[in-house]
């Protein structure tokens, strides 16, 4: 039980590492970006190999894996930005259909559909971090570190601009700001922090595969930041926290194995589409109602104000 | 009087309408200069010419010999050429601290964070608005917006600012605080060019004027001179009221 509990604990930090930094190119900079797994799946596949030829070091793996992520980054944000924003989701679609394909087709460094396998245990400072509560309390504390590094990041310049130029790309330029340069940087950052979360995947599971890159989990991740509240920072910890531990509730209940998959998707589905209509700050905004109702109950008390 | 803007032969047609026909315009350093003309003259497109969200289809701009024809928007902004937008467009969800700092993180990016927000607060009292620092921008009322849309023009306007209407939607009171603040940013040696088709405006505040009718500028000197002249008489009194 304990084993479950930990390894939903690395599963929830992998979520929230994914969904805040999918959430500054998709909250902050309003680009919408269906190919957030692929940068997940560029941090796993660096990391295993640094892992598996070079070094477990967790640290250098990091390294490799941020750089290699902000390079991807790059490739997809550098041509698709040069036209118009509003053209990302296109670009970013198609990305991440090549990019599956690549994971799929190139045996030689990917290990194609069947993976790479045998991922040693990372080092840090020497040490072999081997047990799931090791596991967990290291990708708890990297999660940590991403979401203040984004926290700092939304309040310093970069973030106010990024905002800026969402809400008005005229007035932003109008102040001296290059949208192209903003977007590109926002990308860039995104998806290498987006490479973290592959990193812990990989060590933690052992092994790698191309079915945990797929459109489907850029979707998962999407919901997740949707669901939680776009543009806040406590949004999609809040969305990553429900949808991956929604799955564990459902377990509960005694449901077929066949209807969880289709159980989970439609109820995905439903809450997003009824969210973006009634409540577009999701799960945060209904926070702020909650709390907006609450400072009023003690006015509202029944007998006192009848008028 | 030395020209800090120099605009020559300057044309834009939009789907075959002359938008602006050859405009010719000197614009004198340290002073307060204004551009008249009925609504659909072409005044904003002008501005959006100077600033470079619209691409002239022919003739020059250069700030203090600087040709400013095809650099982007955000160059532009970076010589030091301010300005303001007849719907404000102020970031509704940023503070009004916020609003000015997005211009001062870029004109004055070397200096600390902490001295960008001493001048952000300073440039806000500069522009008299009394609301707090924290509060939105979209909760503010019209004029309030107006005016911190001013100090955030004044932010990266450091060799000219550009003001599209500045007195439109102000009522007699703010129209004083407005005519206060251009008259001594003038007073402290700032280049301003304003659009106005209200000529108590213009009458209070320019020294300079150009009437600009249908894309062409039909006459220019003093306000005096200008609204005397039979194009500015014939547009504004014998035309058609102003909606
Ligand atoms: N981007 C544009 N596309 C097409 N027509 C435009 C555009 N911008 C302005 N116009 C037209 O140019 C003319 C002048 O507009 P504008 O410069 O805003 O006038 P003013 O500011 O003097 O009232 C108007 O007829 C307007 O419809
Ligand atoms: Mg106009």
């Amino acid at each position: 039980m304990t084993a479950y509990l930990e390894s939903l604990a690395v599963l929830c930090a992998i979520a929230a590492i994914l969904a805040s930094s999918l959430d500054l190119v998709l909250g902050f900079a309003g680009i919408f970006s269906v190919a957030h797994a692929v940068f997940f799946g560029i941090g796993a596949y660096a990391a295993s190999l640094v892992a598996l030829h070079l070094t477990a070091s967790l640290a250098f793996a990091l390294a490799v894996a941020m750089a290699a992520g902000a390079g991807a980054g790059l490739l997809l944000a550098v041509p698709a930005l040069r036209v118009r924003e509003e053209y990302f989701v296109v670009a970013s679609l198609g990305f991440q259909v090549v990019a599956t394909t690549v994971f799929e087709q190139w045996q030689a460094v990917t290990g194609g559909i069947g993976g790479l396998t045998g991922i040693p245990p990372p080092t840090v400072a020497g040490l072999k971090v081997e047990s799931y509560a090791g596991m967990a309390a290291l990708s708890v504390l990297l999660a940590g570190a991403v979401l203040a590094g984004l926290r700092a990041l939304v309040r310093s310049r970069l973030g106010r601009a990024l905002q800026a130029l969402n809400q008005d790309e005229v007035a932003a330029q109008a102040a001296g700001h290059n949208p192209v340069t903003l977007r590109t940087l926002a990308v860039v950052v995104s998806c290498s922090l987006a490479s973290v979360g592959g990193v812990i995947y990989a060590f933690f599971s052992s092994f790698v595969n191309p079915e945990s890159f797929t459109l489907d989990e850029s979707v998962r991740v999407m919901v997740m930041v949707i669901m939680g509240g776009a543009g806040t920072t406590a949004g999609p910890l809040l969305g990553a926290l429900f949808v991956t531990l929604f799955p564990a509730l459902l377990s509960f209940l005694t449901i077929p194995d066949q209807f969880l998959g289709p159980i989970q998707r439609l109820a995905y589905g439903l809450i997003v589409v009824v969210l973006m209509v009634y409540e577009p700050d999701g799960m945060v905004g209904l926070a702020r109602r909650l709390r907006r109702l609450r400072a009023l109950a003690p006015a509202g008390k029944p007998g006192e104000s009848t008028a | 009087m030395k020209a800090q803007l120099e605009i020559s032969s300057l044309s834009k047609a939009f789907g075959g309408n002359a938008v602006l026909d050859r405009v010719d315009l000197e614009v004198a350093a340290c002073a307060v200069s204004a551009v008249i003309g009925p609504n659909g003259a072409g005044k904003t497109t002008l501005f959006n010419a100077i600033s470079g969200f619209v691409p002239p289809d022919r003739g020059q701009i250069t700030l203090e010999g600087v040709e400013l024809v095809g650099m982007p928007p955000h160059r532009i902004a970076e010589l030091g050429v301010g300005r303001t937008f007849q719907n404000l467009r102020l970031f509704p969800r940023l503070t009004v601290l916020e609003n000015v700092l997005v211009a001062l993180d870029r004109t004055e990016r070397r200096q600390s964070r902490r001295r960008r927000q001493v001048q952000a607060r300073a440039l806000l009292e500069r522009a008299g608005v009394s609301a707090s620092p924290d509060t939105f921008a979209s909760d503010l009322s019209f004029a309030e917006q107006k005016f911190v849309s001013l100090a955030r023009a004044l932010a990266c306007g450091h060799r000219i600012l550009l003001l599209d209407e500045p007195g439109s939607g102000l009522d007699p009171p703010s129209l004083e605080r407005m005519y206060a603040l251009v008259r001594s940013l003038a007073a402290e040696g700032r280049t301003i060019l304003l659009i106005e088709h209200n000529l108590d405006v213009v009458r209070e505040l320019a020294e300079r004027v150009v009437f600009l009718d249908r894309g062409r500028a039909l006459a220019r000197g003093t306000p005096a001179q200008v609204f005397a002249s039979p194009e500015a008489a014939n547009s504004y009194f014998g035309g058609e009221p102003e909606p």
